[in-house]
C-alpha cells in the first residue's frame, strides 16, 4: 500500500472542474512529480491536500487510513506541510521567528526560547542545513527563505512534504542547493510531492510522476522509463516543443539605448552602475545574472518607476525622465517581474487588468467615459489568442491558476506588437506549450522588425532566444557574448563574478 | 489562541491564497447584506442603551420613524438634514476607495461655506440666475483648493494626508471664525456670524414649511456625478485600480499621484459645495462652527456601505433620516437624540474592524 492515496477526488468552481475523479499515489520516502499544464488542477488538488479546500467527494488515505482534512492546521497535525509559491513568511521577523511561528513551545505559558532554538538546531544538523538563524527574512534572498520555508515544516513535524513550483523564483546555483536540500529529505524518509514544469528536473529528481490535464489524471509513469519528450507529450499532447529558434535575420536601427545609467536600489545602496548598452530592431538581447545583480532596478529605470542618473533614449527620443505612460505612449511595453503585486490587480476580473494600459485611449474611452464594449472584444482576444483557461472576461484574476495568470500579463503586453518589450521572467510558471508560445511570440516579433530586451533565470531560455547575451554582475554589465559561441558555464563564471570582460 | 500562521503577515497585499470557507455569494449581494447588517447591530445597539437607561427602545425608534417619515414635511426634513451628508459622503466614498483618507472636506466646508457667504453679502446688487452660481463656484474652487494643498503634499512628498488634513481643518474652522469675529463683524451681532446674504442669494424653497431648499438637487445632482464617475468613467477606473493595487497602476502607466490629487480634490470641491448649500439654503449667513462634523458623518456612512457610490447615495439618505427624526424625537419621547450618535458610533465600530484593518494594512505598506 502506499504512503498517500488520493481516491476520486473531484473540486468543482463555478464554471471550472478543477479536479475530476483525481486519483494519486505516492510512496514513502519518494519524490513524486506533479506535473500539468497551466490550470490543469495541480494546485487545487494540494490546496485540498493541505486542507485549504474541501472537495467535492473522494478519499484521502494516509497510512492506509481515511483522514479528513478541514484545514491547513489539520494537514500539518496530520503531518503534512506546503510550501507555497509566495512565501508565507514574516520579513521583519527572524530566521528562528518565523521556523517557530505559532508553533513555539511554551513554558508557563511563555515562549520558551532556548527549547525553540535547541529544537531548530537540532534540525538544522540533522538535516545539514546551516541559516543564519538571527537575521530578518527581508535581508536573505529567495533561495534561503525558500529553505525557511522548508524547515519550518521539519520544524512543525512533517513527513509528507507539498512544493508548489519551488523552482520557478530561483536562480540556476539556488535550483542547486535546494535539489541537495531534496535529496536529503528523501534520504531522511520525508516524502516529497513536487510540482513543476520543467522536466529537467523532474528527471534529475523524482522517481514517480502522476500528469493532470483538463483536470483528469492522463498518465502515471516511472520517471525513470519516459523521455523528456514523453513526459512533454503526456502534459500537453502532441506538440512540438523546440528549443532551438532560428537567430536574428539582421537588425535595424536603435531602439533603446541607456548611456552610463547607474540607479540605487530601495535601501540607497547603488544597484546600477554606468550601464550602457543598445537595444536595436530586429534583435533578442538576453541579461543573465544571478537574482539581485541589477534586473529589477534595470527594468524599473528602463519602464520609469526608478531614477536614474544618465540617460535613457527610446525611439530616437530622451525619455531619462518621461513618465511611464509617455514611455509605453512611444512604443515600449513591459512585462515586469511580479506578477501579482506589479503585473495585476487581484481584486478585478481580467477584463479590467488587461485594458490598465490602454484604457484612455480610443476605442477603449471617450475623453470621459470608458466603453465596455472594446474592452470584452479586447479581453476575449487576448483571452483566445494567448490560451488563458478562464471561464470568461469577467473572471476574478485571483482564481486564474498562475500560469494563466502570467499569460494574462503576456497578452496585454505583447498582443499589439509592441516595437519595445521589456521581457523579465516572461515564462515564470508557464507550462511547455505556453512557454514555447510566448518564446516563438518574441521570435516572431522580433523578425518583424520588434526589439526585445529578455531578462530571465533560466540560462537554457536566454540562450534559446537571445541573439545577444548581455552578463550582469553587482550592477554592471560585465561581458557581451553571443549564445552560439558561449557556453553555460562561461556565461555561469561571469555572472558569479569569476571571470572579468576584457 | 494562537493565530494560523499563513494568515498572519501576506507577503504581499493580496491576502494568501487561503479562502475562507464561507458560502459564497455575488460580491455585491453579500456587500449590501453585510451592510444592513451592521445596521441592525447599530439599532440593536441603540435599543440596549435606551433599556438600560429606562426608555422603550420600541416607542423611540417608532417616534423616529414617524418624525423622519410621517408627514410630507417630516420627509422634507430628512431630505433637509441628509443634503450636506450627501456631499460629503461622496466625498469620503471616492476617496476611500483610492485608499485614501480624506478628512479635509471639513475644512472644505468652511471655507466653501464661507466663501459662498461673502459673495452673497458682498454682490448684493446682482440677479439671482447670476450669483446663486457665482456662490457655489466661489465654494467649491475655495474648498477644491484647500484640499489641493495636502493632496500635493501626500502626492509628491508622501505626506501622510489623515495628518495634514485633520491639522488644516483646525486651521480652517479657527479661520473662518476669526473672519467673522474680525474683519466681517457685524456691528450689533452678539456672535460669530457674517453679515445676511442677500435676499436673491438665497435658495429656493422645495416644500415650504421645511427648509429643503435647492441644495438638495445639487447634492442629488453631485451623488448621481459621483456614481457615474466611480462606475463609468476613465478616472473612477484609475481610483479603483489605484485603491486597489497602486503598484499595480503604476506599472501600467496610471498617473498615481495626479489620480491622489483629483480625489483630494474632488472631496474639497464637494466638501465647499456642502458648506455653500447650508450658507445659501438654512442660515443666509456664516455662521462660524456650524458643521459640527458633517464631513465625519460623511465617512461614516462610506464605511458603512464599504465605498459603493451608489450605497453612499442611500445611507446619506437614510441618515438624514434618522438625524431629523431624532431631534424631533428627543422632544416627544425624552430619548435623548444622542441616540444617533450611539447608531453611528456603533456603524463606524464594526465597519472599522474590518474594513479599517485592510486600510491600514496597505497604509503601511506603500
Ligand atoms: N478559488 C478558485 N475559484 C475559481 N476557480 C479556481 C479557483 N482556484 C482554481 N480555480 C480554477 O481551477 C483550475 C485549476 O487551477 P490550478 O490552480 O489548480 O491549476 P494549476 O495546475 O496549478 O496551474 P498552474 O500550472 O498554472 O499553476 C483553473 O482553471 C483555475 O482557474
Ligand atoms: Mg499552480
Amino acid at each position: 500500500m502506499s504512503y498517500l492515496l488520493m481516491q476520486s477526488i473531484t473540486k468543482t468552481f463555478p464554471g471550472v472542474i478543477a479536479n475530476d475523479e483525481v486519483d494519486l499515489s505516492v510512496e514513502r520516502g519518494s519524490i513524486h512529480a506533479l506535473l500539468g499544464e497551466n490550470g490543469a488542477g495541480k494546485s487545487t488538488l494540494m490546496r485540498i491536500l493541505y486542507g485549504m479546500y474541501i472537495p467535492d467527494h473522494g478519499r484521502i488515505l494516509l497510512n492506509e487510513q481515511e483522514i479528513r482534512i478541514p484545514n491547513p492546521r489539520a494537514a500539518i497535525r496530520l503531518g503534512i506541510g506546503m510550501v507555497h509559491q509566495e512565501f508565507q513568511l514574516v520579513p521583519s521577523l527572524t530566521v528562528a521567528e518565523n521556523i517557530a511561528l505559532g508553533y513555539e513551545p511554551r513554558r508557563n505559558g511563555l515562549v520558551d526560547r532556548k527549547t525553540q532554538r535547541l529544537q531548530i538546531e537540532e534540525i538544522l544538523a540533522r538535516f545539514g542545513f546551516s541559516l543564519p538563524l538571527d537575521k530578518p527574512i527581508a535581508e536573505l534572498p529567495v533561495g534561503i527563505q525558500q529553505q525557511v520555508e522548508i524547515i519550518k515544516l521539519l520544524f512543525r513535524k512533517a513527513e509528507l512534504l507539498i512544493l508548489d513550483e519551488p523552482t520557478s523564483v530561483l536562480t540556476p546555483q539556488e535550483v542547486e542547493s535546494l535539489f541537495k536540500v531534496l535529496q536529503t529529505l528523501r534520504e531522511q524518509g520525508k516524502t516529497i510531492i513536487y510540482i513543476t514544469h520543467k522536466l529537467r528536473e523532474v528527471k534529475i529528481l523524482c522517481e514517480t510522476a502522476t500528469i493532470l490535464r483538463r483536470g483528469k489524471v492522463v498518465g502515471r509513469v516511472k520517471v525513470a522509463d519516459a523521455s523528456e519528450k514523453e513526459l512533454a507529450n503526456l502534459m500537453v499532447g502532441e506538440q512540438v516543443i523546440d528549443q532551438v529558434f532560428p537567430r536574428s535575420q539582421g537588425v535595424g536601427q536603435e531602439r533603446l539605448t541607456l548611456k552610463e545609467v547607474s540607479a540605487l536600489d530601495d535601501r540607497g545602496v547603488p544597484a546600477l552602475k554606468n550601464v550602457s548598452f543598445s537595444l536595436r530592431a530586429g534583435e533578442i538581447v538576453g541579461i543573465a545574472g544571478v537574482q539581485g545583480s541589477g534586473q529589477s532596478e534595470l527594468v524599473e529605470a528602463i519602464s520609469g518607476l526608478r531614477p536614474v542618473k544618465g540617460e535613457i533614449w527610446l525611439n530616437g527620443r530622451r525619455i531619462t525622465r518621461a513618465s511611464p505612460r509617455r514611455r509605453r505612449e512611444i512604443g515600449l511595453a513591459v512585462i515586469p517581474e511580479k506578477r501579482k503585486e506589479q503585473g495585476l490587480n487581484l481584486s478585478t476580473h481580467i477584463l479590467e487588468n488587461v485594458v490598465s494600459t490602454r484604457y484612455y485611449k480610443p476605442p477603449f474611452s471617450g475623453w470621459l467615459t470608458l466603453f465596455t464594449r472594446p474592452a470584452e472584444r479586447f479581453a476575449a482576444r487576448v483571452i483566445a489568442e494567448y490560451n488563458v483557461a478562464a471561464p470568461g472576461v469577467k473572471s476574478m484574476v485571483k482564481n486564474l491558476s498562475g500560469g494563466n495568470q502570467q499569460k494574462v500579463i503576456a497578452g496585454r503586453e505583447m498582443i499589439d506588437q509592441p516595437e519595445v518589450l521589456i521581457a523579465a521572467y516572461p515564462t515564470r510558471g508557464l507550462d511547455v506549450g505556453a512557454a514555447q508560445f510566448v518564446r516563438e511570440a518574441m521570435v516572431k516579433r522580433r523578425d518583424q522588425g520588434g526589439a526585445i530586451l529578455l531578462i530571465s533565470a533560466d540560462l537554457d531560455e536566454l540562450f534559446a532566444v537571445s541573439d545577444r547575451l548581455l552578463i550582469l554582475y553587482e550592477g554592471r554589465i560585465v561581458a557581451e557574448k553571443r549564445p552560439d559561441e558561449t557556453a553555460f558555464e562561461e556565461v555561469g563564471l561571469y555572472m558569479t563574478g569569476h571571470l572579468h570582460a576584457g | 489562541m494562537q493565530a494560523e500562521p499563513s494568515q498572519l503577515e501576506p507577503s504581499s497585499p493580496i491576502p494568501s491564497a487561503v479562502e475562507p470557507k464561507t458560502l459564497s455569494l455575488p460580491p455585491l449581494v453579500s456587500s449590501i447584506l453585510r451592510s444592513l447588517f451592521t445596521l441592525l447591530i447599530a439599532l440593536w445597539m441603540g435599543a440596549l442603551v435606551m433599556w438600560v437607561s429606562g426608555k422603550d427602545p420600541l416607542q423611540a425608534y417608532q417616534a423616529l420613524l414617524t418624525t423622519s417619515l410621517g408627514s410630507r414635511t417630516a420627509v422634507a426634513n430628512s431630505l433637509l438634514a441628509a443634503t450636506p451628508i450627501l456631499f460629503t459622503a461622496m466625498a469620503a466614498a471616492v476617496a476611500f476607495r483610492a485608499g485614501i483618507f480624506n478628512v479635509g472636506a471639513e475644512g472644505s466646508l468652511y471655507l466653501g461655506g464661507f466663501a459662498a457667504a461673502w459673495v452673497g453679502f458682498t454682490f448684493t446688487d446682482l440677479p439671482a440666475w447670476l450669483i446663486i452660481p457665482l456662490s457655489f463656484l466661489a465654494a467649491g474652487l475655495v474648498g477644491g483648493l484647500w484640499c489641493y494643498f495636502p493632496a500635493v503634499l501626500r502626492s509628491r512628498l508622501q505626506v501622510d494626508e489623515l495628518v495634514t488634513t485633520i491639522l488644516l481643518n483646525y486651521v480652517a474652522i479657527l479661520f473662518t471664525e476669526y473672519l467673522v469675529n474680525g474683519p466681517f463683524l457685524v456691528p450689533g451681532v452678539a456672535n460669530a456670524m457674517s453679515p445676511q446674504i442677500a435676499p436673491a442669494a438665497r435658495l429656493p424653497r422645495l416644500l415650504p414649511p421645511s427648509q429643503l431648499n435647492a441644495s438638495f438637487l445639487l447634492a442629488l445632482a453631485a451623488a448621481l456625478a459621483m456614481i457615474y464617475l466611480m462606475t463609468r468613467s476613465k478616472l473612477g477606473y484609475e481610483i479603483r485600480m489605484v485603491g486597489d493595487n497602486p503598484q499595480f497602476a503604476r506599472w501600467s502607466g496610471i498617473q498615481v499621484a495626479g489620480v491622489i490629487e483629483k480625489v483630494m480634490v474632488i472631496g474639497g470641491i464637494l466638501g465647499g459645495l456642502a458648506g455653500a448649500g447650508q450658507v445659501m439654503g438654512v442660515h443666509y449667513r456664516f455662521i462660524a462652527g456650524f458643521s459640527s462634523g458633517l464631513a465625519f458623518t460623511g465617512m461614516t456612512v462610506a464605511l458603512l456601505v464599504r465605498n459603493s457610490p451608489v450605497g453612499a447615495l442611500l445611507a446619506a439618505l437614510l441618515f438624514g433620516m434618522l438625524r431629523s427624526g431624532s431631534a424631533t424625537m428627543e422632544i416627544m419621547t425624552d430619548v435623548p437624540r444622542d441616540l444617533i450618535r450611539v447608531l453611528e458610533a456603533t456603524i463606524i465600530f464594526f465597519a472599522a474592524i474590518e474594513f479599517g484593518s485592510l486600510v491600514w494594512r496597505r497604509r503601511r505598506e506603500r
